[in-house]
């Protein structure tokens, strides 16, 4: 990594997640919104092999952030990092820290489970269970201890599917299986899933790449509502997606080392509509422009 | 990253086919400047009408153009460089469009004129703001085929005698107004000037597209202080 990655977003004390971005500019820029969540100096680890090498980056609250990259850059990875998913598999290790509502997500006592909640996450399958689509809602109200009447759950499973735009096209059949429902409809299933905890945070993992492109124009849609009360950041392999939605992307390269191991890293990180027209980076410019090898 | 190599190639190469048909007009619309310019400044009706016919072409050249950018847009939807050639070149194809339309303006000022007396100094005038339009075109060409910002900044300097020369254009027509004639032949010259004087600005315009493609960052060259006005006119 050259010293001008580094410079990119390695500033430990700021708060502000990505003044960096706002300090380069010669002419003053309005000072960013703080940041919902930051990392800074990760590095993650499967067993000997580090997958993901020293990434700080700031996650501006109300906004979306895409992480893009060629496959086996760590964008995925860092994304699990960011509500302790990792933890879940065996061996990969978790270096540096990571802020939200600037506490470190991995210092002892805290709570995965309760990451979860307040950082909710939505995947590249729709993965509702085969239980009814008021069940699939009310479950991530119930395990996050939710104590409620059952009318107050009627109400949050109402509210969950008004705010993932499903709503209108399932009332009337809440107690048939999320299965019965269109791909487009099942992601949107668990979007208002991921919502209904109320969480700050959502994290989506190439959310449209299994949809059609009028199930991945509403997805596309929804986040852009969604951003009003949450801040999102999603991994996306879809270039235009993430030029459509997001306010800062993050362009992550990676490199191969003799034993044909990859390792991610932080190329640049800046407001979307710079990086598609003018990146900062020479490898940036080659990847969004094809010159990739 | 060591080397790198293109996986974009189908693309890149429509888009570098794309560019060779917009500079392809670049010679015509010279050869226009200079038709116009000598057909009004000797009241060449013939040739004139060349240039008319002349403008078919540009004309059909902007329309294909502007087919295949977007469908080169639709297809691709390309990103970084890539992204600024596109617009760069959607806004060169109508900047040589207007180019041509100017000489025609120029052209038909000679058929206007059939008949009416001249002033030979106005039209020395006339053939030197030609003389000085057709480099600016040239260089901004150059300045682009080279990706060369400081020959793309030579071109404000370049305007300043155009502008100069189209604003004394003025006392040039008050001082034959006593001759009903010969006013109405300056005063159709004076619009031959304004064509050249709006040549001359396009060839600015194309010059500060190339240094966009370089640099990524919009710059009015203008503003930065590289030329400053002459004589106010701006537009």
């Amino acid at each position: 990594m050259t010293p001008e990655r580094t410079r990119v977003a390695s500033q430990p004390n700021d708060t502000e997640g990505r003044a960096e971005v706002a300090s380069t500019g010669a002419t003053a820029m309005p000072l960013p919104p703080p940041a919902a969540m930051r990392t800074v100096s990760v590095d993650v680890h499967y067993g000997d092999f580090r997958a993901v090498k020293d990434v700080s980056l700031g996650f501006a609250r109300n906004e979306i952030t895409a992480l893009i990259g060629p496959s086996g850059c760590g964008k995925s990875t860092m994304l699990r990092c960011l509500n302790r998913m990792n933890d879940l598999i065996p061996a990969a290790r978790v270096r540096g820290e990571v802020f939200f509502n600037d506490r470190n997500i991995y210092d002892p006592g805290v709570d995965p489970v309760e990451v979860r909640r307040k950082v909710g996450m939505v995947f590249q399958k729709p993965n509702p269970f085969s239980k009814s689509i008021y069940e699939n809602v009310a479950w991530g109200a119930k395990i996050n201890g939710f104590k409620g009447s059952k009318k107050d759950m009627d109400d949050l499973v109402e509210r969950a599917l008004t705010r993932a735009a499903l709503w209108g096209e399932v009332k009337d059949k809440l107690g048939e299986s999320g299965y019965s429902l269109s791909g487009g409809q099942q992601q949107r299933l668990c979007i208002a899933r991921a919502v209904a905890p109320s969480p700050e945070v959502l994290l989506m993992d190439e959310p449209c790449s299994a949809l059609d492109p009028i199930a991945t124009l509403r997805i596309e849609e929804l986040m852009l509502d969604l951003k009003e009360d949450y801040t999102i950041i999603i991994v996306t392999h879809n270039m235009q997606q993430a030029a459509r939605v997001s306010d800062m992307t993050a362009f992550f390269n990676v490199d191969l080392d003799g034993q044909g191991h990859r390792t991610g890293y932080l190329v640049e990180f800046s407001p979307t509509a710079q990086l598609f027209t003018s990146p900062r980076e020479k490898d940036t410019e080659d990847y969004i422009t094809g010159r990739f090898g | 990253m060591s080397h790198t190599h293109d996986i974009n190639v189908h693309f890149h190469g429509e888009l570098d086919a794309l560019e060779r048909k917009v500079l392809g007009v670049v010679d015509r619309a010279e050869r226009m400047v200079e038709m116009a310019v000598r057909s009004v400044t000797t009241g060449d009706l013939d040739l004139a009408e060349e240039v008319i016919g002349m403008d078919d072409e540009i004309d059909r050249t902007y329309f294909e153009v502007h087919q295949e950018w977007t469908n080169l847009m639709a297809r691709f939807q390309p990103l970084g460089s890539d992204l600024r050639k596109m617009a760069v070149l959607l806004q060169l194809n109508i900047t040589f469009e207007r180019m041509g339309d100017q000489c025609v303006n120029i052209a038909k000022t000679t058929r206007f004129n059939d008949g009416l007396p001249r002033v030979e100094r106005i039209c020395d005038q006339i053939r030197e703001m030609g003389d000085l339009v057709r480099p600016m075109i040239r260089t901004a060409v150059d300045a682009y085929v080279r990706s060369d910002v400081d020959e793309a900044r030579l071109l404000p300097a370049m305007d300043q005698p155009v502008d100069r020369l189209n604003a004394n254009m003025y006392k040039e027509t008050v001082a034959v107004s006593d001759n009903k004639l010969l006013l109405e032949w300056a005063t159709k010259m004076m619009m031959v000037s304004r064509a050249l004087e709006r040549i001359g600005d396009q060839a600015v315009d194309f010059a500060e597209h190339a240094a966009y493609l370089v640099t990524g960052e919009r710059a009015d060259f203008d503003e930065k202080g590289m030329a400053p006005a002459v004589d106010g006119n701006t537009d």
